[in-house]
């Protein structure tokens, strides 16, 4: 007990520190995925000439590994475009590419899972395409797209202790320095992988419930 | 600039380091493979915990399945690769170290068999109870009825999903490098460090996986199409 007092409590700073960073890492990945993956959706169906490049995107981001993609943003994209200047932006910028190709095809879904007549019905009454997608095929599709779109907050936040890689101060991250200073793996690591379980299990837990509660009320 | 872009997509650094980084995509297939199987069997031991009609069994395939699907790989890696040699050690009184190969595959191959029991599971839990109650009228046994009646169905119905686990899996192979697995990824961050020019290697890793990983998706997608249309007929 003593020693879990010693290396555990001592360091709750620390360990606090880390789930903030990647809460953080994490929120702003899942922001800036949901944009591109918007655009990227958008291109995808309505833009035809360039639609073979968002497709290009879709199959790059879906078919490569996070680590390969998190190594290739981090070390060529400073070098083919100047940036990221950061590991954090490099981290968050990793995570979003390859969540943005799987949102994409979420949102495609969602868009394209509303039934052809509402969209013909609401042309016909003289709404225009854009009021048309804002007000009726919108708000159905974001109902739709909601419980798999929080699936791939799920797995950012899962695949977030990666960004440790790249030093960026992390749960992860900080754990394993935790354990380099202390030499004490069995308490310091073990914990941390029991945090990421809990923290992984509760969303999943709780996107589970809301989803049921979405489905249950609306269809 | 150009010249930048340029360099990123020539293959000569690729081609001058061939012999080393084709054994890395061996690895990587290598680990993948073993954990593959790993996966499989506890994936079925796990799935048939679950479908146990004692509850205390059925709690335990579900603890087994909840805890290595939520837990991240990288995660697992690093305990499994330091925590338990070292509580091996302690009880034992002998100094265990474990190989990275050998944490890679016992990592890999657990986390994804958190996955395979619920695929496993899906697949026999949507033959119909009729099924089984028919074979077992005729006269089948237990065993019988599960190998000749509720095992090729299921097979098929859990086939697209298993091998889209199997696509996932080679991915997190990439991982492996993490705790100096001699993959590809491990080779390309080696020669960086020799050559000191990351964009051409690292561009092509990605590409490399890339191909790869889009053409078995496009195989797997091929054939569930051909599997769903047995199981309609």
């Amino acid at each position: 007990m003593g020693m879990l007092q010693r290396i555990l409590w001592n360091n709750r700073g620390e360990f606090l520190e880390g789930l903030l960073v990647t809460a953080e890492i994490s929120l702003i990945a899942i922001a800036v995925a949901m944009a591109v993956g918007l655009v990227i959706c958008l291109v995808r169906m309505y833009c035809r000439p360039l639609r073979w490049l968002a497709l290009l995107y879709i199959e790059f981001c879906r078919s490569t590994p996070i680590y390969v993609q998190l190594m290739w943003v981090n070390y060529v994209w400073p070098e083919l475009f100047g940036w990221p200047q950061s590991f954090f932006a490099a981290g968050w910028a990793a995570l979003a590419l390859q969540s943005s190709g799987y949102l994409a095809e979420t949102f495609r879904s969602g868009i394209e899972g509303v039934a052809r007549g509402q969209r013909e019905a609401a042309l016909s009454t003289g709404l225009s395409p854009f009021l048309t997608m804002r007000w009726v095929i919108l708000p159905q599709a974001v109902l739709m797209m909601t419980p798999s779109l929080m699936n791939q907050f799920l797995v950012v936040v899962k695949s977030s202790c990666l960004v440790s890689v790249i030093a960026v101060p992390d749960l992860m991250y900080r754990a394993l320095r935790l354990t380099s200073i202390w030499f004490e793996p069995i308490e310091i690591l073990s914990f941390t992988a029991f945090l990421y379980v809990a923290i992984v299990f509760a969303l999943s837990a709780a996107i589970k419930w809301y989803s049921d509660r979405l489905r249950s009320r609306y269809a | 600039m150009l010249g930048d872009w340029i360099q990123a997509v020539t293959g000569s650094l690729f081609w001058e380091y061939r012999r080393i980084l084709l054994f890395g995509l061996a690895t990587n297939f290598y680990v993948f493979l073993l954990s593959a199987v790993l996966a499989m069997a506890m994936g079925l031991l796990a799935c048939l915990a679950r479908l146990s009609p004692l509850r205390a069994i059925r709690w335990c395939g579900t603890f087994y399945a909840e805890l290595f699907r939520n837990t991240p790989e990288y995660v697992l890696l690093v305990w499994v690769h330091f925590v338990p040699p070292l509580i091996l050690t302690l009880l034992l009184r002998t100094r265990i170290n474990f190989s990275p190969l050998f944490s890679a595959v016992v990592a890999l191959g657990l986390a994804s068999s958190g996955y395979f029991t619920e695929t496993f599971r899906a697949g026999i839990q949507s033959i119909p109870r009729g099924h089984v109650e028919a074979a077992r009228s005729t006269g089948l046994s237990g065993a019988l009825t599960f190998r000749w009646v509720i095992l090729p169905q299921a097979v098929r119905k859990m086939l697209p999903e298993a091998l889209n686990q199997f696509i996932s899996l080679f991915k997190s192979t990439t991982l492996v490098s993490l705790i100096a697995v001699p993959d590809l990824m491990y080779q390309v961050s080696m020669i960086t460090q020799e050559q000191m020019r990351p964009m051409p290697l690292y561009s092509g890793a990605a590409i490399i996986y890339f191909v790869i990983i889009l053409c078995l998706s496009a195989l797997v997608r091929k054939f569930s199409e051909g599997w769903r249309a047995v199981g309609r007929a």
